[in-house]
């Protein structure tokens, strides 16, 4: 099952003593998935496809503690846990995925270390984030990432902020805990991140404004079919006729299977393992698991298919699936998998409001 | 206080007894007199429709073009009525040869209009002010046609195309139609304000200089598709449908040009329920298929509804002026993209709304014009729906073709001809400086633009 050539440049990255081979690692790895995709199903290519970006990610992590000792930052003062978010955290990176990160570090035992603790996880992040660009994974546009102070922070003020955010939710406060949900530690010590989840649990499902707000941010993004089962594509620029994937059909099914995770006290991050363990949970029936499993591996599919651009080096991509890749067999099973997406989004609509 | 005026009044009629016993005007005059306030309303209104032209092609277009657009309208009406008194409504309505053949085709007569200054015994409207209703149309026309320049012809290509439009293109069509002795008028075309002649032919010359101009730069890419070049003021665009929309009160209902029995009244109500149905079916279908309500679309379809109750608000039952309405919203909204998808560059959307819109209202006389009122009118006779005839329908297919094909062969031939002489498009560079700069040396929004040249 394991492709040979895969497994042997997965073995080399862990060994890979600087940026400049690692990101030739990548680039020879990319060449290698890309051929390997028409061969696998859907799903065993996005596991083994995360277990390369995990195995880059973890070595960029690791080169950037030995660069901070070489630095003259010495080691690191306190455990620490990296995590991701966005796509890394749920498992779905795609070839050209973007950095969405943060970290939590455990709290000093002296409140005056304090400072040079934080000091030294701020330039931490950074670093960390600056070698991932060198490897070609961009930042994330809405500044999510370890390097931003506010997603890097101790055990103590990750708990007080959560805190905040709960005695009042707005908008964008449940834009961060949507986010912080697909968190998963890629780096460090677990037990950090599980505290940080007892915490983040707990305190969310007794809270009626905030599953309220969920539930408008999880419908905001509109499933791109019609009234008349046509599909809502692209009109104007470069991608017209193309269908925007992303936010037209992957993200809103990520955010509705989400939330009904949430709601049911699933702690898993990926979608796929979320759609099972809400059918276990008796939360949606048989057959509604086996569609939405169907449609969510047809949508990880199709993301494959999108525009892909290496610009400035690094991988990128726009979400659109291109007019080009629409074939008539393509386009009907679109077709079907949005009107299932809007079967959930109708299931989750009456699983929130029938609870309030 | 009420004893000492009627005592004083009783004192002035003893003094001036022709105060209480003056001589009544004649209910002739008094009838006249009626039309002729209406009329001039209504002429007023239409006059003001240009107000409404201005803040629509303005706004739907881009802001280093907005001071051309909105200065460029009031210049041609200007031009536009000249030619419209020296020539225009000579061929219009000029009856010096009505003994002739050819006054089927042209009328000859009246150039440098002189009226006389009252209206003469048994007239129902002075010529003067039926001169200015007319001449309010023809401006409208024109201004139409322009939504095919936009962003991109000379300022001088604007000068020649007024003076060619208004005395050979537009009076033709209007002789054809509206004059007694027209040969389309003889036969029974129904067009009772202008479906046709104002709209369609406006929307035809537009089409013409559309296609020769080409494309504004950046509309279309490489591969065929296309660029949203979006208008920099919706609020311009909405403010433009509203004042169209109330201008068209005297745009349809002063075409009864007169009093009467108060039949305009019953024309000013179908049109009122034109506009509201292509409002409403525009926003719905572009909601319904794109998947978002288009505020664009949905002020052309309630101009599309408005163009199409056009031919039709006299000759229509209520029902039939909302159908007719509700159809040219659906229909702008198809002939937008179809237009588009051809790569026909259409900035203010002319095609669809005059173009697509005036052909769908002149031909639903044809389905549901009335008997009742086309006998009323003493114009042609009802559609297929009352009738069960054919025959109106003919009569409307032939004008809208006929007059189609004489307009677009016109404006072909002499926007043709204007392009080899003169040139029509600015230079690519005056076309991304924009015409502001490029055709008058200053910006319509100096503070804005000036910024954004800095920046590049």
């Amino acid at each position: 099952m394991s492709d040979p050539v895969r497994a042997k440049l997965l073995s080399r990255i862990g060994k890979a003593d600087d940026v400049v081979t690692l990101r030739s690692l990548r680039d020879q790895i990319h060449e290698r998935m890309e051929a390997l995709h028409a061969e696998q199903p859907a799903e065993q290519f996005y596991t083994d496809l995360n277990e390369v970006h995990d195995a880059f990610i973890r070595r960029a992590i690791s080169l950037s503690e030995g660069q901070m000792a070489r630095l003259g930052h010495g080691s690191p003062p306190v455990p620490y846990a990296y995590l991701l978010f966005g796509s890394g955290g749920r498992q779905e990176q795609t070839l050209s995925s973007d950095q969405d990160s943060g970290m939590i570090y455990g709290d000093p035992e002296e409140e005056s270390e304090l400072e040079r603790v934080r000091d030294y996880f701020h330039t931490f992040g950074k670093m960390v984030v600056q070698t991932l660009e060198r490897l070609g994974y961009p930042p994330c546009e809405g500044e999510v990432i370890s390097a931003n102070p506010f997603w890097c922070q101790s055990l103590t003020e990750w708990r007080a902020k959560l805190d905040g955010w709960f005695e009042e939710p707005g908008w964008e406060v449940v834009r961060y805990l949507l986010i912080v949900a697909d968190s998963r530690l890629i780096y460090g010590e677990n037990r950090l991140l599980q505290a940080l989840k007892d915490h983040f649990f707990s305190d969310l499902l007794a809270n009626p404004v905030i599953a309220r707000h969920m539930l408008n941010n999880t419908m905001r993004h509109k499933v791109l079919i019609g009234v008349f089962g046509q599909l809502l594509k692209e009109q104007y620029g470069e991608d017209a006729g193309g269908l925007d994937l992303k936010y037209g059909a992957y993200i809103p099914m990520v955010n509705a299977i989400r939330l009904l995770s949430i709601q049911a006290d699933i702690r898993e991050t990926s979608t796929l393992t979320r759609i099972d363990r809400l059918y276990q949970q008796g939360v949606v029936s048989k057959e509604d698991h086996a569609l939405y499993a169907h449609i969510f591996a047809l949508f990880l599919r199709l993301r494959l298919m999108s525009t892909l651009k290496r610009d400035d080096g690094l991988y990128t991509n726009n979400g659109k699936l291109p007019r080009a890749k629409m074939t008539k067999e393509l386009i009907d099973e679109l077709k079907a998998g949005l009107k299932g997406v809007k079967k959930l989004r109708r299931f989750v609509q009456r699983q929130m409001t029938g609870r309030q | 206080m009420v004893k000492k005026l009627i005592l004083s009044l009783g004192a002035l009629s003893l003094l001036f007894p022709a105060m209480a016993f003056a001589d009544d005007p004649s209910a002739g005059t008094l009838n006249m007199g009626l039309n002729s306030i209406w009329v001039m309303i209504a002429a007023i209104l239409v006059i003001l429709m240009q107000g409404g032209f201005i803040l629509l092609e303005s706004g739907s277009t881009r802001m280093k073009n907005a001071g051309h657009i909105a200065g460029k309208t009031i210049f041609t009406v200007g031009l536009c009525t000249l030619v419209y008194w020296a020539v225009g409504y000579a061929i219009a309505f000029g009856s010096d040869n009505a003994e002739s053949s050819i006054s089927k085709f042209i009328g000859w007569g009246s150039y440098l209009f002189s009226p006389a200054v009252a209206a003469a015994d048994g007239e129902s409207l002075p010529s003067t002010i039926f001169f200015v209703f007319q001449l309010a149309f023809a401006a409208v026309s024109l201004s139409i046609a322009w939504g095919g320049f936009a962003e991109r012809a000379k300022l001088s290509a604007y000068l020649v195309f007024t003076i060619l439009f208004t005395a050979l293109i537009y009076p033709v069509i209007s002789h054809w139609i509206w004059s007694p002795s027209g040969w389309l008028f003889a036969e029974g075309a129904q067009d009772y304000a202008g479906s046709t002649v104002v709209h369609l032919t406006g929307a035809l010359a537009a089409f013409a200089a559309t296609v020769l101009l080409k494309p504004r730069i950046g509309r279309f890419n490489k591969d065929g598709s296309a660029n949203e070049i979006l208008g920099h003021n919706q609020v311009f665009g909405a403010l433009s449908v509203l004042i169209l929309w109330v201008g068209w009160f005297g745009f349809n209902a002063g075409s009864a040009l007169g009093v009467g029995d108060g039949f305009f009244g019953y024309v000013a109500f179908n049109t009122q329920l034109g506009a509201a149905g292509g409002a409403v079916s525009a926003l719905l279908i572009s909601w319904l298929v794109n998947g978002k309500a288009d505020i664009p679309t949905t002020l052309n379809g309630a101009l599309a509804g408005l163009v199409a109750i056009t031919a039709s608000c006299a000759f229509v039952d209520p029902w039939a002026a909302v159908l007719i309405g509700l159809i040219a919203g659906v229909l702008v909204f198809f002939s937008a993209k179809f237009f588009e998808k051809i790569k026909v560059d259409d900035p203010i959307y002319a095609l669809s709304v005059h173009g697509a819109a005036g052909v769908w209202g002149t031909l639903a006389n044809g389905i549901f014009a009335t008997e009742e009122l086309a006998t009323k009118l003493n114009v042609g006779r009802g559609g297929i729906i009352d009738t069960g005839s054919w025959h109106q329908m003919w009569v409307q297919l032939e004008s809208v073709l006929v007059c189609g094909a004489y307009v677009l062969v016109v404006s072909f031939i002499l926007l043709g001809i204007m392009k080899v002489v003169m040139g029509l498009r600015v230079t690519e560079e005056q076309e991304i400086i924009g015409l502001d700069l490029s055709e008058h040396g200053t910006f319509g929004y100096p503070e804005q633009m000036k910024k954004a040249q800095q920046s590049l």
